[in-house]
């Protein structure tokens, strides 16, 4: 049983055509038939308004309107028929502040460029198989900001092992 | 009533959206054979990235000839960005298009940029010893991480940026 991506519709949005046709053929290999592009956060924008999309993949720096921009319209503007959409950002940034930025605004996902299929693909699975709550406080709507770190603490388990104690002799002592 | 027991001045409410997603796609991941598959396209990508990297070297040098008339009472935040999107930009597509030693100059460029103070006349010399580098690469076609010839010049851009900073140390890389 594998995941099947017939039914699931994806708004690519990126001003570099080869990009997008990288991306088109990455989803394409992942099984992901239905694939939009617009060239810009205001086009993404209409064409989101259009149509239904499971999932919006989009790159930051665009003109006029840049993927931050747009992702604020999805979640916030009355006209976004799901503010609830997942959205991947696409950046070549990885500093922290950045990735802040973007997750201030309600990206699900950030995705540091260059990246690979398997990158691509892990963003995708998170979403799917680890989605997040959504927030809406005062002077925020969007994923809920908190990670939760299932890993955890990786080193060796010290105490782990039962503790043996020889007790008879401990008592012998005291 | 102490501070403690005060009534909350911002709520916030939690949503826990329908997994449309998830609904659809069902359960089991995708198999290694898809993900390798989409991989060797990656890999096997003809396009052509020189076009491409050249528009952001002009928009790059473009705004280090906007920097030069760079005085205090211009936007010196402004400054720093026209020349650090089109950077951002080829340190993201560099890798994605075969020229990973671009995306690891630009990269090395783009964490200069996002520390120093001001974008005086020192700063736009080091830029240009970049902007210069990156089109040898792309002249050349030196592609992937450009073997020891690649190193030496990621070592040389990033000792002119350590002596930068040796003369600012208020500036931290």
């Amino acid at each position: 049983m594998a995941y099947d991506f017939s039914d699931v519709s994806v708004l690519i949005v990126e001003d570099n055509l080869p990009m997008v046709e990288l991306i088109k053929s990455l989803l394409t290999t992942f099984g992901i038939k239905k694939i939009s592009s617009a060239r810009d956060g205001e086009e993404g924008f209409v064409l989101y308004r259009k149509e239904t999309f499971d999932l919006v993949i989009t790159d930051w720096m665009m003109k006029p309107v840049d993927g931050i921009s747009l992702t604020r319209r999805l979640r916030n503007d009355p006209l976004s028929p799901n503010q609830y959409v997942p959205v991947i950002l696409m950046t070549g940034f990885s500093e922290k502040r950045r990735v802040m930025q973007a997750r201030d605004v309600g990206v699900t996902e950030f995705l540091v460029k260059p990246f690979n299929a398997r990158d691509l693909y892990r963003r995708i699975a998170q979403i799917i198989e680890k989605p997040r709550q959504f927030v809406r406080s005062e002077d925020f709507f969007g994923p809920d900001r908190r990670r939760k770190n299932d890993r955890g603490y990786s080193g060796r388990e010290r105490r782990a092992e039962p503790v043996m104690i020889n007790v008879r002799s401990k008592m012998g002592e005291a | 009533m102490t501070h403690y027991n005060q009534p909350r001045r911002r709520k916030a409410e939690f949503i826990k959206p329908t997994n449309t997603l998830k609904q659809k796609v069902g359960h089991g991941g995708l198999s290694d054979e898809i993900l390798d598959k989409a991989q060797k396209l990656l890999e096997e990508n003809t396009h052509d990235f020189e076009p491409l990297a050249m528009m952001y070297l002009a928009t790059l040098m473009q705004g280090v000839e906007m920097a030069k008339g760079y005085s205090p009472s211009t936007d010196k935040e402004q400054i720093i960005a026209n020349m650090l999107y089109p950077t951002m930009q080829l340190k993201a597509n560099g890798g994605m298009f075969h020229y990973n030693l671009v995306t690891m100059i630009a990269d090395k460029l783009i964490q200069f940029l996002e520390v120093i103070d001001q974008p005086d006349i020192e700063v736009l010399e080091i830029v240009l010893a970049f902007h210069t580098t990156i089109i040898a690469i792309l002249q050349g076609k030196i592609s992937g991480d450009g073997g020891k010839q690649g190193q030496d010049l990621l070592n040389a851009l990033s000792d002119a940026c350590m002596r930068y900073f040796d003369k600012h140390p208020d500036d931290k890389l």
